[in-house]
């Protein structure tokens, strides 16, 4: 009876310690490696995908986390490098990641990036002659187009601008009959905004009837833009589209302004429908138009916009998309068996990526996402204009 | 292009060159004095402009006074690079003092990054709805206004250093330092104090350059040094009648290229007027002869 006394509470003790250990062994981490750009003039890209990815790991979390292949939950770890957005340092970042235990990696920031990083992933999956990264990349800012067929392991959750600005386009057509002819300004030195002049507005304007009369050109530091200003207001277009980053956006407004340049209508770039833009000039860029993939319009957009408002970061096109494929990697991971052990991570590497691949839509903050099989995405988007000093929707096409 | 475009072009060039001179004056007081180049000269401009748009988002300001607190934060960021750059640092290694600037502009750089994430921020402008119209001639009234506070600026300037004692120091330092400490001029001092005045000129040209693009980023930073550098050269180093005058030239030069060449050879003719005068004029534009070997 006495030995009875003195054993219980060991049997006690160690079956605590077993309910202990089996909950931990239930409950495991699943790491997803956040990389962009933090550092520079594009600091703010980094700064909101951070937060909106741990936005969207804290709302998962809560609510109960991830089923994994064997039956455990799984909480969502976020980590974020930054790569400066800067080719050599992004290839350095995404080589440290490997070496980790992240299953899958969510960056990055600049197209100038994201190009090269992507080729150094292996080309073909399963191709055993290529000794690439076999590291799924899932791309929420890089925007610069059809990128993800470089790799078999990249994928990207980014608008297709140039369906986006052909819709536009055919839009303004449609609802301004008497608007003829385009000018274009473009920040030329930043693949960005150079692409998305010569190879989308450029190509869509006249497409939809419209004469381009002309383009002038600047660079992402330039300080002056009294001439390209001058060359625009000679042309006396109908509709200026300006295809440049906040900063220089708001500086060829500024000259506009000064030199009494009133287009009937402006047309900017996607990653101008941001703060940054109402932040630099929102007198003069009343009224500016553009298409982008994220508005807080719906439900499910506006919890994700102010829960990463909470984590210090606002959720733009660009940083919305990392809410949204923290929410497909969640699914993924549920649906291809991840188990999250530290001696299956690169088995479950391959079940993410070849769950992305087999991807054919997802739900995203403004309804169903397409998917194509070069890992691209066909997101819906709206046409917002600035208004007030803030973004409102003018048009949804969808609708 | 019409004549009136390039004479329009060249006219811009011109006003928004003084913005260059100054900084192209502060990169050349300093080596003057020290015979030493501080790379973090513009990023002080900047820096000061920064802190004075800061102080104007707490407490609403004239742009007048936005611009005077910029000049003044520069002159305490300049007398800061001075201790950090130069006075802690030893001064027999000239490599020292130029990577210890390099660190600092990336320092002060970050710094506004991190601050502000890297985002554009509007700065107030004076006349900037003025614009002056003859004809197909036109002229913008902030720029104007620039061109005249800068003038401004740099004739307080000489009248400092040619009619005040701290002037005829900061001189006899420039020329003959040990001759002027057996005079009883302190060099730290006068070191000091061309760091804080230029340190205000720069702040004045932070403030300038951001009215006049109208929004504030940390972008301005490294074109502004090296213009500002291109400026010492041109204008040769020391030379403050150089440095205004090389000023005003990049500033027209840079913006016909633009209209007769395009932006993306602007640079590049700018650079090559550079390698002329380094070829040709090394020793600036009032330099008496070439000092060729």
């Amino acid at each position: 009876m006495k030995r009875s006394w003195i054993i219980a509470p060991a049997v006690v003790a160690a079956a605590m310690l077993g309910v202990a250990t089996s909950s931990v062994a239930a409950e495991r981490t699943v790491k997803i490696a956040g990389f962009g750009a933090k550092s520079g003039v594009v600091r703010s890209f980094g700064v909101n995908t951070e937060a909106v990815m741990r936005a969207a790991a804290d709302h998962i979390n809560k609510g109960g986390g991830v089923k994994l292949g064997d039956g455990a939950t799984g909480k969502i770890e976020v980590t974020f490098d930054d790569d400066r957005c800067n080719a050599e340092e992004g290839i350095s970042v995404l080589r440290r990641i490997a070496g980790t235990d992240a299953v899958v990696a969510v960056g990055p920031t600049c197209s100038n990036v994201a190009e090269p990083l992507f080729g150094i992933l292996q080309k073909k999956v399963g191709d055993a002659g290529d000794s690439g990264v076999q590291m799924p990349i899932f791309t929420d800012t890089a925007i610069k187009g059809g990128l993800a067929k470089i790799s078999d392991w990249a994928f990207r959750n980014v608008p297709n601008e140039s369906e986006m600005y052909q819709k536009l386009f055919a839009w303004i057509k449609a609802e301004h009959g008497e608007l003829k002819t385009v000018y274009g300004g473009v920040e030329e030195d930043f693949a960005h905004s150079r692409f998305t002049w010569h190879k989308v507005m450029k190509v869509r304007a006249p497409e939809a009837g419209f004469e381009v009369v002309g383009e002038s050109k600047w660079l992402l530091n330039d300080t002056n833009f009294a001439t390209q200003v001058r060359e625009m207001k000679k042309a006396k277009a109908d509709i200026v589209a300006i295809s440049a980053h906040p900063f220089t956006t708001c500086g060829v407004l500024k000259e506009m302004q000064r030199q009494r340049v009133k287009p009937k209508l402006l047309v900017g770039l996607t990653s101008s429908s941001s703060l940054e833009t109402l932040q630099g000039c929102a007198k003069q860029a009343e009224g500016i138009i553009i298409p982008t993939s994220f508005a807080p319009v719906t439900p499910a957009a506006k919890v994700a916009a102010d829960l990463s408002a909470e984590k210090g970061g606002s959720a733009d096109l660009h940083s919305a998309a990392a809410w949204e494929i923290m929410m497909v990697l969640k699914g993924v991971i549920e649906t291809s068996g991840v188990t999250a052990k530290p001696d299956t991570v690169q088995d479950d590497r391959r079940k993410i990526r070849d769950g992305l691949a087999a991807l054919k839509e997802t739900e995203g903050l403004l309804g169903t996402i397409q998917r194509t099989a070069e890992g691209e995405a066909i997101k819906p988007y709206v046409y917002v204009h600035a208004k007030g000093g803030s973004w409102a929707v003018l048009h949804d096409p969808g609708s | 292009m019409e004549f009136i475009d390039i004479v329009l072009s060249i006219s811009d060039g011109v006003l928004f060159g003084t913005t260059y001179a100054l900084i192209g004056i502060g990169f050349t007081m300093i080596f003057g004095v020290m015979h030493k180049i501080n790379l973090a000269y513009a990023a002080t401009s900047i820096g000061g402009a920064y802190v004075s748009w800061a102080i104007s988002t707490l407490v609403p300001l004239p742009a007048i006074l936005v611009f005077l607190i910029s000049a003044i934060a520069a002159g305490v960021i300049g007398w800061l690079v001075y201790l950090c750059c130069f006075r802690l640092v030893p001064l027999d290694t000239p490599l020292t003092t130029l990577l210890a600037t390099v660190g600092m502009l990336i320092f002060i750089d970050e710094v506004v990054v991190h601050e502000t994430d890297g985002m554009p921020q509007p700065y107030p402008a004076i006349f900037d709805d003025v614009f002056f119209e003859f004809g197909e001639f036109g002229l913008r009234g902030d720029l104007l206004f620039i061109f005249v506070l800068s003038f401004a600026a740099m004739l307080v300037l000489l009248y400092l250093l040619y009619r005040t004692r701290l002037g005829i120091a900061t001189r006899a330092v420039a020329q003959q330092p040990m001759a002027a400490q057996l005079c009883g001029i302190s060099i730290e001092r006068t070191n000091a104090s061309t760091f804080v005045i230029t340190g205000m000129l720069g702040g004045l040209a932070g403030a300038m350059i951001g009215a006049s693009v109208g929004v504030l980023s940390p972008l301005l930073t490294l074109p502004v040094t090296v213009k500002g550098l291109i400026v010492t050269v041109i204008g040769g180093l020391g030379s403050i009648p150089g440095a205004i005058i090389a000023g005003l030239m990049v500033g027209a030069f840079e913006n016909l290229f633009l209209a007769l060449r395009g932006v993306t050879e602007r640079d590049m003719y700018v650079m090559l007027l550079l390698f002329l005068f380094l070829t040709f004029r090394p020793g600036g534009l009032f330099h008496r002869s070439a000092l060729r070997d």
